[in-house]
């Protein structure tokens, strides 16, 4: 069975950590974004995964090198030379599709993490017999978003809506979908839209069928989501596999930490917190709602909360990282220094205290 | 040695990626002395001034970027000016003195009788063939070029006082928390071999000194985050300071402009001061149009030959056009660089910006600064394709790379 993930652009929502690395390689619970993807894609059986993107294609190729020969799953690129859109990737990746077989292909958006429960949306696929299935997810403030309008028993769509101003449904497009390869006929190799153009067409075939996805959904294109989307995500790991989550005196609540960090004495470390390979988590330390990435050395009695601090970077003794702090590569808060979101660009030293929201180039 | 028989080399410091992250979001895509002022690259302006130096030998340009940064512009300018010009890349910063030493071999291979040292980050007007006529007059080592500034701006570099007479350098203090003098150094200098024995003393003195004792804790508090390892030597504080007041460096004072280009804002500023410079001294690179064929042209302004621009727009004063920009009817163009493939559509307007790579403004887009060149949102900076969608405007904001602003934006970084 085949797959393919749409990667996209810049991920400039995620600067400064897209200044770095390209979106899908920005970790996420101590693994590239788009490995939780291509993990649970290989563990239903998927043999081949297609990424669509248009940017920084050699930095993607290298990376899979390693994980097509770890994962044992074959990972090639797509690449846009212009941008065509959320439908127009999948005519241009035609070719790797579509095999013999005639079988259905997933369509993932790289940004969505979620359960991924993809078995039952095959057995889900099959029940209903029409040629595309998506998932939707409920959610609170639906107008943010475009709402599927869906018949509530067999799940038959009606018709997309796009921001709503009046309600008319809590359901919205989850970003992940199962097409029959005839669905490929529709689109054009030119920027289409896959929720405005060919998705309503299929709907008003009435071939159109979504499923209300299970677990936790979260959009993690911005800082804000991101911070969120770690803590269901840790949600979802304590239901599900809890012995990956953290133990110990030090640890509260949902703690993720790699095995080859150190956390030094006296810390207080959680909830909702990721500490990447490499790390030191130096004595007296306070985490909360928080990545630490990979290589970061957290000096003693800093608190951080509610904040992504960047690979390599440092933060000071003393030092305070909150509200929304997002750090990028190689960034260094010296001791003392009270950061209230602030949003540091790469290769930075922070030698005085940023007392409001503000972004230092 | 006849005047004749004295070759001079040029040695022109263009620094490094690391180095200072305050050309953001420009520094993105290009080096910083390779970004264009008045249609030039920032480096060309001091290897045309050493262009005029009799007995010119060769240019160097020191700097720890990557090499292929910079091998098509110098293979380039070496066939243009017809002129020797080879980058040296060091392998590590080793501070302004310490790379002038570290390639003393090469550099002195031509058995130069003197040695020109310029900053590439510096805008003048470089008056080099007269400084090196004061320099041999002087008949010291080293002669420096000065300029008088306002006494609040002067702590902001390094302050000197000279004897009035003699215009030997008396004393120099970097940066100084207190006034000392209103007359500070512009980073350009000539010097004989001799300076590169002064460099190799005080790495042997350093050495000494490391070995004697070490630093105790209130000394080791003082120094920058950066290590000084032996080879770490800074012109400045390392050679001038303690040279001062004997009787080795003299000064030339320019009475004319003089900027440091740090900043984006600076480089806008810099461009409009080498575009009245052309207007001095080469005002053939200049445009010149009155809307018939050519569109209407104010003051100083570059566009460059393979450049578009319809005849109904109006340039300038103060603009920079980069290769392949289309500008169409009705543009408004004031005090701006446009970079190179940016396309500006019917009736926009831009003051007071610097508009990126491959970027697009749409009709009726309005890209503007309030033109204060030394504070950080004193100017628009777009990135390398940035769109600005038809009738947005977007005022005094710093916008990164790929970005689309559908929507006005005033004071604001956007990344």
């Amino acid at each position: 069975m085949k797959a393919l993930i749409l990667v996209g652009g810049f991920g400039t929502r995620l600067r400064p950590l897209t200044l770095s690395v390209p979106k899908p390689l920005v970790d996420f619970g101590n693994k590239p974004m788009i490995l939780h993807q291509i993990e649970a894609l290989k563990a239903i059986g998927v043999t081949e995964v297609v990424l669509a993107i248009n940017y920084q294609p050699e930095v993607m190729l290298n990376f899979l090198k390693d994980f097509e020969t770890k994962l044992g799953i074959k990972i090639s690129c797509s690449q846009e030379t212009e941008p065509l859109g959320t439908a127009g990737p999948l005519a241009l990746a035609r070719d790797k599709l579509i095999d013999e077989s005639g079988e259905p292909f997933f369509v993932l958006n790289s940004d969505v993490i979620s359960e991924y429960p993809l078995k039952q949306m095959i057995a889900f696929h099959k029940s209903h017999g029409g040629e595309a299935s998506i998932m939707v997810t409920k959610v609170d403030e639906p107008s943010k978003y475009g709402v599927v309008v869906m018949e509530e028993s067999t799940g038959q769509v009606e018709r997309f809506v796009e921001k709503p101003k009046v309600f008319v449904g809590n359901k919205i497009n989850a970003g992940i979908y199962l097409l029959n390869p005839s669905v490929l006929d529709r689109i054009e190799l030119k920027p289409t839209s896959i929720e405005k153009e060919t998705f309503p067409k299929i709907a008003s075939e009435k071939l159109l069928y979504a499923m209300v996805l299970p677990g936790f959904w979260m959009d993690i294109g911005q800082p804000k989501d991101y911070i969120t989307g770690l803590r269901l995500y840790l949600d979802s790991l304590r239901k599900n596999e809890p012995s990956k989550l953290a133990t110990g005196p030090h640890i509260v609540g949902n703690v993720l930490v790699d095995e080859s960090a150190k956390i030094g004495e006296g810390c207080l470390i959680g909830p909702d917190v990721a500490i990447g390979p490499g790390c030191v988590v130096e004595s007296g330390v306070r985490l909360s709602r928080c990545t630490v990435m990979r290589g970061v050395r957290i000096k003693k009695h800093a608190c951080i909360s509610s904040s992504i601090i960047g690979w390599h970077s440092t933060v000071g003794q003393w030092a305070r990282a909150e509200n929304m702090t997002i750090l990028g590569e190689d960034v260094h808060v010296c001791d003392e220094v009270y950061s209230n979101g602030g949003v540091v660009l790469p290769h930075k030293e922070i030698k005085a205290s940023i007392l409001k929201p503000e972004i230092v180039m | 040695m006849k005047t004749s028989d004295q070759k001079v080399v040029a040695v022109i410091m263009v620094g490094g990626p690391t180095k200072g992250t305050r050309f953001r979001p420009l520094s993105f895509n290009t080096p910083k002395p390779l970004f264009p002022l008045a249609g030039q690259p920032m480096v060309h302006h001091p290897i045309s001034a050493c262009k005029s130096i009799p007995n010119l030998a060769r240019i160097f340009l020191i700097g720890f970027h990557e090499e292929r940064e910079f091998a098509l512009y110098v293979s380039s300018i070496s066939s243009e000016l017809n002129i020797p010009v080879r980058y040296l890349k060091e392998d590590k910063p080793h501070g302004s003195a310490g790379g002038l030493y570290y390639f003393r071999d090469i550099i002195m291979e031509d058995n130069p009788s003197h040695i020109v040292l310029l900053n590439c980050d510096v805008c003048c007007s470089f008056p080099l063939t007269e400084m090196l006529d004061a320099h041999r007059r002087y008949g010291g080592m080293g002669t420096l070029l000065v300029i008088k500034v306002s006494a609040e701006s002067a702590s902001e570099f390094g302050e000197l006082v000279a004897d009035p007479v003699t215009k030997e350098l008396l004393h120099y203090t970097e940066k100084p928390e207190t006034f000392v003098s209103d007359l500070i150094n512009c980073g350009v200098y000539i010097f004989t071999p001799e300076i590169f024995h002064v460099i190799q003393d005080i790495r042997t003195h350093r050495e000494d000194k490391a070995n004697l004792h070490t630093l105790s804790s209130f000394e080791a508090l003082r120094l920058t985050t950066k290590t000084h390892a032996k080879d770490f030597v800074r012109l400045d504080q390392d050679i001038l300071s303690p040279l001062a007041g004997k009787k080795q460096l003299y000064t030339y004072e320019t009475m004319d402009f003089w900027e440091q280009i740090k900043t984006p804002a600076m480089s806008l500023k810099c461009s409009a001061l080498y575009l009245a410079q052309f207007r001095q001294k080469s005002p053939g690179l200049l445009a010149y149009g009155d809307g018939t064929k050519n569109p209407t042209v104010v003051d100083d302004v570059y566009i460059h030959p393979s450049a578009k621009v319809h005849p109904t727009a109006k340039i300038g004063p103060n603009v920079s056009i980069s290769a392949n920009v289309r500008v169409a009817a009705g543009v408004r163009l004031m005090d701006c660089i446009i970079l190179d493939d940016a396309e500006i559509q019917e009736n926009a307007f831009v003051k007071y910006a610097i508009v990126g790579w491959k970027s697009s403004l749409g009709k009726w887009a309005r890209v503007q600064g309030e033109g204060d060149y030394s504070t950080k949102l004193g100017i628009t900076i777009l990135g390398e394709a940035v769109t600005v969608e038809d009738e947005v405007v977007v005022v005094n904001s710093i916008v990164l790379p790929n970005k689309v602003l559908n929507i006005s934006v005033q004071e604001e970084i956007i990344l």
